[in-house]
């Protein structure tokens, strides 16, 4: 209908100043700005650049505050493999992470876009009701919560993380609401004259343009999901074959001892993943961003 | 009721129904928990006896809240801020960087993917006084560096940097509503002989206020729970063995300077037994993020539907 | 603003509430009669430890098995107090819990959800006699006895033989004006006046020096007879505390937290007194299992902490590990006797304190010769068995007089406090508001 209109660019919008007496201007700012960019990535990059080296330290070297392995150690990424059933918790953490992520978007969007485009009684009462779940501290939600999944004896398995996905998250909701805003209305009107329903305007039309909002949303749930730790703690602990990752790292722990090298080992393992995920999504996400864009 | 009335309130419905039972179960039942129990002395193990509001009398008698909740103030006053303007700082930088954007994007991004207390753990010893690396670099360039997160006056702002390097989350969300802005408002902008710090002001940031908002009030309602960061600092910085949680006996470290109102809340609820007490600190929690929550969106005239 | 869909939102909300929120009402624990009458089932037991300690404890629980063919055990590893708490206020738990620490000896014992365990130790005839009494004070609360000690930690002084020598101490300091003058000879100071190496580091959030395992060095009370707090008025606690403040006030306060920022984590190999930065340090037995592995050149010696009056010395701090029947045990009979073994039986406890490497706790596991053929690890068998050791009595609100009366004494340290009697009786307030937040 109205998507062949909108044209994906495939550079990023905003574009340097035409001109010759700018181009000196351009100049400068160009390497301040390069130069700032560099500095910056090597900050950003240092500290996971030290939990690689971790990693590959001895357990002993580990906890020091040596920088720089003394021996090289990458059987450590193996003996992360050994010691626990990494695997099983990858699956888990797949598990939870997919369809708690799928389930949220399928029941967050729908909810974005009534509070955002449709009109009803009460929308800005429960804009702000909405907001409000966030504003329970997690460590008093959790009590209440938890003696109700134990009451309905699903406590030990993904259940209780990932049931709650089919209901919505507040913080998605509240994300999409601010991206759909953006979206012309004149895009539903028409769509709405020419017959379609909300929900045919919904998939059809807004949809498509709302795929970077939707994109990020789902980023976020799905990193959220992925470096959980709380969440499997309070319900799956008990059951060591619904452990997800992030338990699976605690594992390392003693007493009063932590074996930090495998800890770290385990982190990069467990974040690679994701670095893919993000590298290849970043490009279809700015590349998805319309010409309308996000205005206002 | 008309057959359309009917028809139209059954389809908002049908968008709305999943979400309103999740905040029926997940939020309003929690809620009203969080209040019942407030109003008892209860610890999990017996049956909760109903105290009235003795709990929130108590409140003055708390020898520690006062503390934490200046902590957590601080945090919020400084930490919010401070990771909005640097997001869309880092936002404007990567619009404006032509070649190498998708690699240094990834790379701004990497440290929010590294799991929170993994990190703080990196960060405090990347930062430890004397042995650290940070610590050498800084001699060699003659500086006399702080204890960062040994020192009482150094350790919050050693957390907020610790948020300063994870921004990538916040920084994505920026970049998608920069990236945005129309083109044609600045072409305009730039006939008239804007320069761009100009065009910057009056056309970018008007363009990204609804998602500044939502920065903002998110920032503000997480920051009020903060806590993970700030337990796992203060106790690894300690160089103590820690209990539950992550926190060590003398929690707080150095000085009660990391010693926020959740990590109180958390303490007094779960390891002191008063959980009846910690329901009542949520709820305050709860009151005070409600508060500014409103007055934000008030401010911003984020009911309108139509901000700009 | 329409008040429907708010309203709505609250009646699903309390009819959640309603179906869910209530606790379980306490089941009434009937015991059998006759003891050993064939018991069987399956025993779950909850515990913290991974790793070598879990074997430890795996390997023991195998031989119980085997001498009690008709039970199985299932035991969790990982599993932390606030995790049993959680699962016993659901209704669901262990069998079996054991805790780590003391802490919540009050509330399980007071709330019950931790049974009385005096109708088993009757019926069966077991002598409480042949346990420590500091660790019989410490798995009892308010007259109810709902858990037993299954090992213990004493806590003594290690202290650095090469650096004693080279400073010309003979041995190591038996009071607390030795101390304090031991630790000036060691302390070592750099050009710039910055200091290099401590004799001792008075600082009390440091690694564990805590004010409760100081306590004994002078005989200070935590608490009074009726529960309430004896800071203010045991003058035992200024003795230490002033003792350690001088100290503190020799170095230079603001030159002991730069060092001490610099020093490694307690766990780790980098631990200030196994690299030789700090000469004297307060610490347990498990300390001997890290020096063994990670500083093996290190010439140490092992005493009892120094002791303002020279009567009292020769006790320690100690403190244990603990088991108790969660209520909510579906086979308390069969739990019981993994109990009891684990806790009474010499052999068993025996063996587990030599795979742990931790104290045991009953008479004849403490005269155990393997364990008291080291010479090291014999002297804190001496400081368990000293009656003037002591022990953190268990309280309903857990942790919270000592960890209250940590920040105070952090705060006294760093000099923020002008009257300290004065403060002494205010910290007294201040832990009774703490220990009753809870009503």
């Amino acid at each position: 209908m109205t998507a062949a209109v909108l044209d994906v660019p495939s550079e990023p919008i905003v574009q340097p100043e035409p001109g010759r007496r700018n181009r000196r201007q351009g100049r400068l700012a160009w390497i301040a700005q390069h130069s700032i960019a560099i500095v910056l990535a090597i900050m950003f990059v240092t500290p996971v650049v030290y939990l690689v080296l971790l990693s590959l330290m001895t357990s002993n070297q580990a906890l020091t505050s040596d920088y720089w392995p003394n021996t090289w150690h990458p059987e450590n990424y193996v003996k992360v493999f050994q010691a626990t059933p990494m695997p099983r918790y990858l699956l888990n953490t797949v598990i939870y992470a997919v369809t708690s992520t799928v389930l949220t978007l399928a029941s967050s969007v729908p909810a974005a876009y009534a509070l955002a485009k449709l009109k009803f009684r009460g929308r800005n009462a429960l804009f702000l009701v909405i907001i409000c779940v966030m504003m329970l501290p997690p460590q008093v939600v959790t009590v209440p919560l938890y003696l109700m999944w134990a009451r309905y004896h699903l406590t030990g398995s993904l259940a209780p993380l990932i049931i709650p996905a089919l209901f919505g998250d507040a913080f998605c909701i509240f994300l999409l609401r601010q991206f759909l805003l953006t979206i012309p209305s004149e895009y539903l009107d028409a769509a709405r004259v020419d017959g379609c329903g909300e929900w045919r305007t919904l998939l059809r039309v807004v949809l498509p343009m709302a795929k970077p909002g939707i994109a990020a949303a789902g980023l976020f749930q799905f990193f959220f999901c992925w470096n959980d730790y709380y969440g499997p703690l309070l319900y799956t602990s008990e059951n060591e074959k619904a452990w997800t990752l992030t338990l699976g790292l605690a594992s390392f722990r003693t007493v009063h001892h932590i074996d930090w090298n495998l800890v770290t080992a385990a982190t990069v393992l467990a974040m690679a993943p994701l670095i893919i995920i993000f590298f290849f999504a970043q490009r279809a996400f700015v590349q998805g961003i319309t010409l309308t864009g996000f205005k206002g | 009721m008309t057959a359309v009335r009917l028809r139209r309130n059954l389809t908002i419905l049908s968008f709305l129904a999943p979400a309103l039972i999740g905040i029926a179960v997940f939020f309003v039942y929690p809620l009203i928990s969080a209040v019942y129990f407030s109003l008892t002395k209860f610890d999990l193990l017996s049956v909760p006896q109903w105290v009235g509001l003795a709990n929130y009398k108590r409140m003055a008698d708390d020898p520690f809240l006062l503390q934490s909740v200046r902590n957590t103030l601080w945090m919020v006053v400084v930490f919010v801020p401070v990771r909005i303007i640097g997001a869309v700082g880092l936002a404007m930088l990567l619009t404006n960087l032509r070649r190498g954007a998708s690699f240094f994007r990834t790379v701004f991004y990497l440290p929010a993917l590294v799991p929170p207390v993994a990190a703080t753990i990196a960060f405090v010893y990347l930062l430890k006084p004397g042995t650290g690396p940070v610590d050498h670099f800084l001699e060699k360039i003659g500086i006399d560096g702080p204890l960062w997160f040994n020192s009482p006056t150094w350790a919050k702002p050693s957390l907020v940097l610790l948020g300063l390097w994870a921004i990538g989350d916040l920084m994505v969300i920026f970049l998608a509503a920069v990236l945005g802005v129309p083109e044609s408002l600045y072409e305009a902008a730039s006939l008239d002989g804007a320069n761009a710090w100009h065009k910057f002001r009056s056309i970018t940031l008007p363009s990204i206020q609804p998602v500044i908002l939502f920065a903002a009030v998110t920032g503000v309602i997480y920051t009020l729970q903060y806590f993970d960061q700030a337990a796992v600092a203060g106790s690894i910085a300690s160089g103590q063995a820690t209990t539950g949680a992550g926190i060590s006996q003398s929690f707080g470290y150095p000085e009660g300077s990391t010693f926020t109102y959740p990590l109180w809340l958390y303490t007094v609820g779960f390891r002191y037994n008063a959980l009846g007490y910690a329901n009542a600190l949520a709820v305050a929690l709860f009151l005070v993020a409600f508060v500014v929550t409103l007055f934000l969106l008030r401010r911003a005239k984020a009911f309108s539907g139509e901000e700009s | 603003m329409n008040k429907r869909i708010p309203l709505a939102l609250f009646a699903l909300g309390t009819a959640v509430v309603l179906t869910t929120a209530c606790t379980p009402a306490p089941k009434e624990n009937k015991i059998a009669p006759n003891p050993g009458a064939s018991v069987s089932g399956t025993v779950e037991l909850w515990h913290f430890f991974t790793e070598r300690e879990a074997d430890a404890i795996d390997q023991v629980i195998k031989d119980f098995e085997a001498s009690h063919p008709n039970i199985k055990v299932t035991v969790k590893s990982g599993q932390d107090d606030s995790k049993v708490t959680q699962a016993i206020g659901a209704g669901n738990g262990p069998d079996i819990g054991l805790s780590y620490s003391t802490d919540i000896v009050g509330k399980f014992c007071s709330s019950g959800a931790w049974v009385n365990l005096n109708p088993y130790i009757n019926r069966d005839q077991v002598d409480l006699n042949q346990l420590n009494a500091t660790t019989r004070s410490y798995t009892e609360y308010d007259g109810k006895r709902c858990a037993m000690p299954f090992l213990a930690d004493a806590y003594g002084m290690y202290y650095n033989k090469d650096m004693f020598a080279k400073a010309g101490i003979a041995g190591p300091p038996k009071t607390l004006d030795e101390l304090t003058e031991d630790a000036k000879k060691l302390t070592v100071k750099n050009p710039d006046g910055s200091l290099k190496t401590v004799g001792f580091l008075p600082l009390s959030d440091f690694y564990e020096n805590a004010p409760a395992h100081l306590a004994p060095a002078t005989g200070a009370k935590w608490l009074t007879a009726d529960g309430k707090s004896a800071v203010g008025t045991d003058a035992n606690w200024k003795t230490l505390l002033t003792w350690e403040k001088n100290l503190i006030d020799w170095y230079g306060f603001d030159k002991l937290t730069k060092f001490r920022a610099g020093l490694g984590d307690e766990f780790s190999a980098d631990n200030a007194f196994q690299k030789g930065q700090v000469a004297i340090n307060i610490d347990a037995e498990y300390r001997l299992a890290f020096l063994k592995d990670q500083s093996p050149n290190l010439k140490y010696g092992v005493a009892p902490i120094p002791t303002a009056d020279p009567a009292r010395y020769g006790g320690g701090y100690v403190t244990g590990n603990i088991m108790g029947i969660s209520k909510n045990a579906k086979n308390p009979e069969a739990a019981w006797e993994l109990i009891k073994y684990l806790t009474t039986n010499d052999a068993a406890v025996t063996k587990l304190a030599n795979l742990i490497k931790n104290v045991p706790t009953t008479q004849k596991s403490i005269a155990d010769p393997t364990l008291n053929g080291d010479a090291d690890f014999k002297t804190f068998i001496d400081i368990f068995n000293n009656p003037n050791s002591s022990t953190t009595p268990p309280s309903a609100s857990g942790p919270a007089y000592q960890e209250t009366f940590q920040q105070f004494v952090n705060n006294y340290q760093a000099g923020k406090v002008k009257d300290l009697d004065a403060a002494l009786a205010d910290a007294d307030k201040q832990i009774n508001s703490v220990m009753t937040l809870g009503g």
